[in-house]
C-alpha cells in the first residue's frame, strides 16, 4: 500500500512537468514566429558559399546629410550578380536596423540584380523599397547614390546602373529622383562627391 | 547690266507676291481648351463635310493615356475611365456605357479623329465636372473657368478706358490705324489665345471721342477686345496683369508729368513681337501626389504651390513674366511637366520643393547621369535634354544661392538628377525649401517663403540682365 501523501506529492510532479513542457512548447513557437517575421522584414542573411571579404561600404547620414565610407565585413560569393546582391542586402539591412543612419521603409530589398553586356547592371527592387522610401530629394539622391557607390566600388567594370521597381519601371524612387535614367558610374561618382 | 535689271525686278515682285500670298493665307481652324491649370489649342480637320479632331490631342494634356489599338478597338484611358473608339463606328463606348458622337470615327496615320461635336460630351463624361462650349468659336471651357472683365472709362483731358480681369492677361496687341481726309480712326485689338476671357456684353459705346467703343468677339479659339477711337492709344498693363488700360498717347512735348499709375511694362505690340521670355514655376506634386510630409498636416504640395505664387509675384515686380505650371490642387506627371515646360518655351524652368532634412534651402543644377550623344538634327535625347542648358542652369543655381546667403538664409548649392530637369531643354533648377522649425507656426513660415521667393526672384533678375546683354 503505497501512502496517500506519496502519491500526492508523485501526481503534483507529474502536473509540473506537464505545465513546463506546455510552456516550453509555447514559449519554442513564439521564438520561431519571431525570427520568421524578422527575417521578412530584413534582407536575407549573407550566403554562406562565398567567402568573407573586406570591402567599403558608402553610408548615407540623414542627420549631416553625407555620405561617408565605412568598412565592412561580408560573405561574398564570386558570381558578379549575387556578389552585388549581397553587397546591396548588407547595405540596406545597415539602414533598417533600429537606429540607422538612413531610415527605409519596412520590407525594403533587393529582388534580383543581373547584368546585360557586362557593363550595365539592372538593380531589381521590391515595391516596399520604393512605396515605403521617405520623401525628399536629398534623402532619395543620398539612397541612389550610397547603393551604386558601394556596388561598384567592389564589383568592378559597371559603367551604368538602372534601377527598376518589383520589375517594371518607375518615373521616380519618391517623387524626386529620376529612375527613368541609366545611371553612369562617372556621373554617379561627382554626384557622391557633393554629399562630401 | 540691262538684264540685271530686269531679274532684280522681277525678284522684288516674286517677293512681294508670296509675302502677300502668305499674309492673307487663312488661320488653320483649331479648337481652344481652356482648364485650371492650362489652356491649348488642336488643328480643326474638314473630313466627309464635318469638322473631327485629333482624340489623343483633346485629352492627352488633360491627362489621358494616347489610344492604344487592341483588337478592333482603340482603348484611352482616363481617370481610371476606360474609353473605347472603333473605326467607323459612330458609337462610343465610356465606362461600359455607350455614347453617340455625332459621326463616324476616323482613323488617319494611326490618328484618331472623332466629330468636333462629340468633344463636349466626351469631356463632361470623362472629367465628370461641368464642360461649356462655345461652339461657334470653338472654345472648350472645363470647370467653370472663366476670365471675366468689367471696362470703366475715366473721362478727363486724357481719357482712360481700364479693363479690370478677375485674371491676369497677357493678350496680343494689334494696332490698324487709318488717316483719312477729315478723321483719324484707330483700331486696337487684345487678343486673347490663351486666356479664357468670356463676356455677356457684346459692344459697348462710348461716345465720340478719343476711346468710342470696346466690342467683344471670339473666333477661331480666340477672344478678342477691340477699342476704336480717333487717337492713337497706348497700353498699360498693371496689377500683375490684371489690369489693362488703354489712353491717348501723351504728346511727346508736353511737360506734363505722367501720373498714371505705375507703370507696368506694356504688353507686347505687334505681329513684329518675338518669343517673350518668361520663367516657368513649377510647384511640385499636387493632387493625389502630396510629396513629402513636413510635419502635422502639412503637406509638400501645398508650400509649393505657396511659394512658387510668392515667386511669381516677385518676378513680375521686377519686370520678369511668370507662369504657373499648375495653379490648383491637381496631379501633374513629372514627364508632363518637361513636355510643357519644352512646348511653351520657357526661358527658365524652376521647380519649387520642400522637404526635410535640414535646415535652410538647397538649390539644386541639374546632373546629366545618362549622357547620349545627340541624335541627328535638331532633336535631343530626351533623358539628357538639359545638356545645352547646363551650365546657364549653373550659374542660375549659383546666383540665387549668392542671393539666399545675402538675406542671411543657410543656402547651399548642389546638382543632382532631380526629375525633372534633364528633360528641360531651357536652364533649369530646383529650389528645395526644407522647413524651418515643424512646429512653427504659419506666420514664421510665411515670413520665410516670402524672404526665399524674394532673393530668388533677385537672383534670376540678375542673371537675366547679365544674359541679355551678351551678344
Amino acid at each position: 500500500m503505497i501512502p496517500r501523501h506519496f502519491q500526492i506529492t508523485v501526481a503534483l510532479v507529474l502536473l509540473a512537468i506537464l505545465v513546463s513542457g506546455v510552456i516550453i512548447i509555447r514559449i519554442t513557437h513564439k521564438e520561431e514566429a519571431m525570427t520568421q517575421q524578422a527575417a521578412a522584414a530584413a534582407p536575407a542573411a549573407p550566403i554562406v558559399e562565398g567567402k568573407q571579404e573586406h570591402i567599403q561600404v558608402l553610408v548615407a547620414y540623414d542627420e549631416d546629410q553625407a555620405l561617408r565610407w565605412r568598412p565592412a565585413d561580408v560573405f561574398l560569393p564570386a558570381d558578379r550578380s549575387l556578389r552585388a546582391r549581397e553587397i546591396v542586402r548588407y547595405l540596406l539591412a545597415q539602414y533598417l536596423q533600429t537606429p540607422s543612419p538612413h531610415p527605409l521603409g519596412k520590407g525594403a530589398d533587393v529582388k534580383d540584380i543581373y547584368f546585360i553586356h557586362d557593363d550595365t547592371m539592372i538593380v531589381d527592387t521590391t515595391a516596399a523599397f520604393a512605396d515605403g522610401h521617405p520623401s525628399g530629394i536629398l534623402l532619395e539622391e543620398m539612397t541612389l547614390a550610397s547603393l551604386i557607390e558601394t556596388v561598384t566600388a567592389s564589383v568592378p567594370g559597371i559603367k551604368r546602373t538602372k534601377f527598376l521597381v518589383d520589375g517594371k519601371e518607375r518615373e521616380t524612387l519618391a517623387g524626386h529622383a529620376d529612375l527613368m535614367s541609366f545611371y553612369q558610374t562617372a556621373a554617379v561618382h561627382e554626384m557622391a562627391k557633393e554629399f562630401e | 547690266m540691262r538684264w540685271n535689271k530686269l531679274a532684280l525686278g522681277l525678284a522684288v515682285i516674286v517677293a512681294f507676291v508670296c509675302a502677300l500670298a502668305v499674309s492673307s493665307a487663312p488661320r488653320e481652324a483649331q479648337l481652344t481648351v481652356y482648364t485650371a491649370q492650362a489652356s491649348y489649342s488642336l488643328p480643326v480637320i474638314d473630313r466627309e463635310g464635318r469638322s473631327y479632331i485629333p482624340i489623343a490631342d483633346l485629352l492627352t494634356p488633360l491627362g489621358a493615356t494616347s489610344p492604344r489599338l487592341k483588337g478592333k478597338e482603340w482603348r484611352v484611358m482616363m481617370h481610371k475611365t476606360e474609353l473605347k473608339l472603333t473605326q467607323s463606328n459612330q458609337k462610343a463606348v465610356i465606362g461600359g456605357h455607350p455614347l453617340d458622337l455625332g459621326g463616324r470615327v476616323l482613323v488617319e496615320d494611326g490618328r484618331v479623329l472623332v466629330p468636333l461635336d462629340a468633344a463636349l460630351p466626351l469631356l463632361s463624361q470623362l472629367l465628370n465636372t461641368t464642360v461649356d462650349f462655345h461652339r461657334s468659336s470653338r472654345r472648350i471651357f472645363v470647370g467653370n473657368t472663366f476670365t471675366r472683365y468689367v471696362a470703366q472709362l475715366n473721362d478727363g483731358d486724357r481719357p482712360a478706358l481700364v479693363l479690370s480681369f478677375s485674371q491676369p492677361v497677357k493678350p496680343d496687341i494689334n494696332r490698324e490705324e487709318n488717316d483719312g481726309l477729315l478723321i483719324h480712326s484707330d483700331k486696337t485689338t487684345l487678343s486673347f489665345h490663351k486666356e479664357p476671357v468670356v463676356s455677356d456684353l457684346t459692344t459697348q459705346q462710348f461716345g465720340d471721342g478719343a476711346i468710342q467703343s470696346l466690342v467683344f468677339s471670339e473666333e477661331n479659339g480666340t477672344a478678342s477686345l477691340t477699342v476704336t477711337g480717333n487717337k492713337s492709344l497706348e497700353i498699360i498693363r498693371s496689377d500683375d496683369g490684371k489690369t489693362i488700360t488703354l489712353q491717348p498717347v501723351a504728346p511727346v512735348a508736353s511737360a506734363t508729368p505722367q501720373t498714371e499709375p505705375q507703370a507696368a511694362p506694356s504688353a507686347d505690340e505687334g505681329p513684329r513681337r518675338t518669343p517673350e521670355f518668361f520663367v516657368m514655376i513649377d510647384p511640385s506634386h499636387g493632387g493625389n501626389d502630396k510629396g513629402a510630409s513636413l510635419g502635422g498636416k502639412l503637406m509638400e504640395k501645398d508650400i509649393t504651390l505657396r511659394l512658387a505664387r510668392e515667386l511669381r509675384k516677385e518676378l513680375e515686380e521686377r519686370g520678369i513674366a511668370a507662369r504657373l505650371l499648375r495653379d490648383s490642387d491637381i496631379d501633374v506627371g513629372v514627364e508632363r511637366r518637361a513636355e510643357i515646360t519644352n512646348e511653351q518655351h520657357a526661358g527658365i524652368y524652376i521647380a519649387i520643393h520642400a522637404g526635410p532634412p535640414g535646415k535652410g534651402v538647397r538649390v539644386y543644377a541639374p546632373l546629366l547621369v545618362d549622357s547620349q550623344q545627340p541624335l541627328a538634327g535638331r532633336f535631343l535625347p530626351w533623358e539628357s535634354a538639359q545638356s545645352r542648358a547646363l551650365n546657364q542652369s549653373q550659374t542660375i543655381a549659383q546666383a540665387i544661392t549668392t542671393e539666399l546667403r545675402k538675406k542671411g538664409l543657410t543656402a547651399v548649392s548642389l546638382r543632382m538628377a532631380v526629375c525633372p530637369l534633364n528633360n528641360i531643354i531651357a536652364p533649369a533648377i530646383a529650389v528645395e525649401l526644407t522647413p524651418e522649425d515643424e512646429a512653427a507656426p504659419l506666420p514664421e513660415s510665411q515670413k520665410q517663403q516670402n524672404t526665399v521667393a524674394a532673393a530668388v526672384a533677385q537672383g534670376i533678375a540678375q542673371v537675366r540682365s547679365q544674359m541679355a546683354g551678351q551678344p
